[in-house]
C-alpha cells in the first residue's frame, strides 16, 4: 500500500514537473492571463462600476458568481463542522473541576479518583468556570470596540482601499472570538447564541443570492446590479457599486457567524460547555 | 534633520529587538524568556513606528499627517495588547503549576537552559 502511494506520488510529481516548461515566464505580458480580461479590466473597470479599487470590482461585480459560491463554500464549511464537531449526547466521562485556593491552579479529577471534597484548600467549580483577570478582561473592554469599528471600516471602504466583506468579516470574528478568551464563552455565547450564529450565516448567504435574483426580478441578468438603478434611484454606474457593499454586506455576514461557530465547536470539543 | 532624528530611533528601535532576541535565547526558564519578549519587544517596535511616524510626517501635506497618525493608532493598540498578552501567557503557566526558576535549582531538572 505504501509503495502504491509513491507510485502514485512520484508519477504526479514528475507529470507536473514535465508540465512546467509550457507554463508561460514570469511576468510575461503575452501570457494567457494577462492578454484576455486584464487590459480591459484596467482600462475600464471606473468607468463600469465607479469603484477605484479594481480587486473589488473584478471580485464582487465581473466575477460575482464566483464569489457567490466561495461564500457557499464558507458557509457549507460551517454546517459540516456543526455535523462533524458538535457533540448533542451526554459527556462520556464525568469529572469534576477544583480549584485549589492558595495557587489557584486548577484540577480536573475523572471518575473514580479521589475527591478532596472535605478540605478547605480545594474549591469546587462548574465546567463552565473560568479564572477571572482583571488585567485581560480591562484589556479587552477597551480594545474590542475599536477592532469591531474597524472591521465595519473594512467592508464598507473595500471600494477604495484594500478590503471587503471576507477581510472585514475575518477581523469581526476574531473580535468575537477575542472576547470569548477575555471574557469566557458563556457571555459570548449570551450575545450570539450558536443557532443565531447559524442563522446569520445562513442569511448572509441569502443577501447575497437574493441580490442577484433581485437583479433578475428587475430585468437584468443573475448579478448584474445595473438592474438596480432605478430601485436604489441611482444611474447604472453607481448601482453597480451600491451592489457591491450590498453582496460585501451578506459576505461579512457569512465569514463572522461561521468563524465563530468553527471556534465555538472547536474550544469546546463540540459540547459549548467549557468556558476557555 | 529628520533624516537623522529617524534613523536615531530606527537603530534605537532596532536595539532593543536584538535585545529581546538575545533574552528570548540566552534567559533561563519560561518565565525569565517572556520578560524580553513582553517588555524589550514592546519598546522596540514602539521606537521603530515612532520613527516611520516621523518621517511620513515630514513630507507636511495633510495625507501624510493622516498616515502618521494612523501609525500613531498602531503603537497605542500594541502597548495596550502586548504587555497584556504576556501577562496572559504567565498567568496560564502559572495556573498550569509551573514553578520559575530558582538559584538553587541550577542542575536540576528545572534548568530549562541545559
Amino acid at each position: 500500500m505504501r509503495r502504491l502511494g509513491l507510485i502514485t506520488a512520484v508519477l504526479f510529481g514528475g507529470l507536473l514537473a514535465y508540465a512546467t516548461p509550457d507554463f508561460p515566464d514570469w511576468g510575461d505580458p503575452r501570457s494567457p492571463a494577462s492578454t484576455h480580461v486584464s487590459p480591459y479590466y484596467i482600462q475600464n473597470s471606473l468607468a463600469d462600476t465607479a469603484v477605484p479599487n479594481i480587486v473589488t470590482a473584478v471580485l464582487a461585480d465581473y466575477r460575482g458568481y464566483d464569489t457567490m459560491f466561495e461564500t457557499t463554500v464558507i458557509f457549507a464549511a460551517g454546517l459540516a463542522c456543526l455535523f462533524l464537531l458538535r457533540n448533542f449526547g451526554p459527556r462520556a466521562v464525568e469529572s469534576r473541576l477544583y480549584r485549589h485556593r492558595p495557587t489557584g491552579i486548577t484540577l480536573r479529577i475523572e471518575q473514580g479518583g479521589d475527591l478532596p471534597e472535605n478540605s478547605a484548600e480545594f474549591e469546587r467549580i462548574d465546567s463552565q468556570w473560568v479564572p477571572y483577570d482583571l488585567i485581560i478582561r480591562c484589556a479587552g473592554r477597551l480594545v474590542l470596540p475599536f477592532i469591531q469599528l474597524f472591521a465595519l471600516y473594512v467592508v464598507a471602504h473595500g471600494h477604495h482601499s484594500p478590503g471587503g466583506g471576507f477581510q472585514g468579516g475575518v477581523i469581526f470574528g476574531a473580535a468575537l472570538i477575542f472576547y470569548a478568551l477575555s471574557h469566557d464563552l458563556r457571555s459570548t455565547l449570551g450575545h450570539l447564541p450558536e443557532a443565531r450564529s447559524l442563522i446569520v450565516a445562513a442569511v448572509g448567504v441569502l443577501i447575497y443570492v437574493g441580490t442577484g435574483v433581485l437583479c433578475l426580478l428587475l430585468g437584468g441578468a443573475f448579478l448584474d446590479y445595473a438592474a438596480l438603478a432605478g430601485l436604489l434611484g441611482v444611474d447604472p454606474v453607481m448601482a453597480r457599486s451600491h451592489g457591491i457593499l450590498m453582496v460585501e454586506i451578506g459576505v461579512a455576514l457569512a465569514v463572522t457567524t461561521v468563524m465563530v461557530s468553527l471556534y465555538y465547536y472547536l474550544a469546546t470539543a463540540g459540547r459549548l460547555d467549557e468556558g476557555l | 534633520m529628520m533624516a537623522v532624528l529617524t534613523t536615531l530611533l530606527l537603530t534605537g528601535g532596532l536595539i532593543f529587538f536584538l535585545g529581546g532576541a538575545v533574552g528570548i535565547l540566552r534567559f533561563p526558564d519560561f518565565y525569565a524568556r517572556l520578560h524580553p519578549a513582553g517588555k524589550l519587544d514592546t519598546m522596540g517596535l514602539l521606537l521603530t513606528l515612532g520613527a516611520m511616524a516621523l518621517y511620513t510626517a515630514a513630507g507636511g501635506r495633510l495625507g501624510d499627517w493622516l498616515t502618521a497618525i494612523k501609525i500613531l493608532l498602531i503603537v497605542a493598540l500594541v502597548f495596550i495588547t502586548s504587555p497584556t498578552a504576556t501577562h496572559a501567557i504567565v498567568d496560564a503557566g502559572v495556573r498550569a503549576g509551573l514553578s520559575p526558576w530558582m538559584r538553587e535549582d541550577e542542575g536540576t531538572e528545572h534548568d530549562l537552559a541545559a
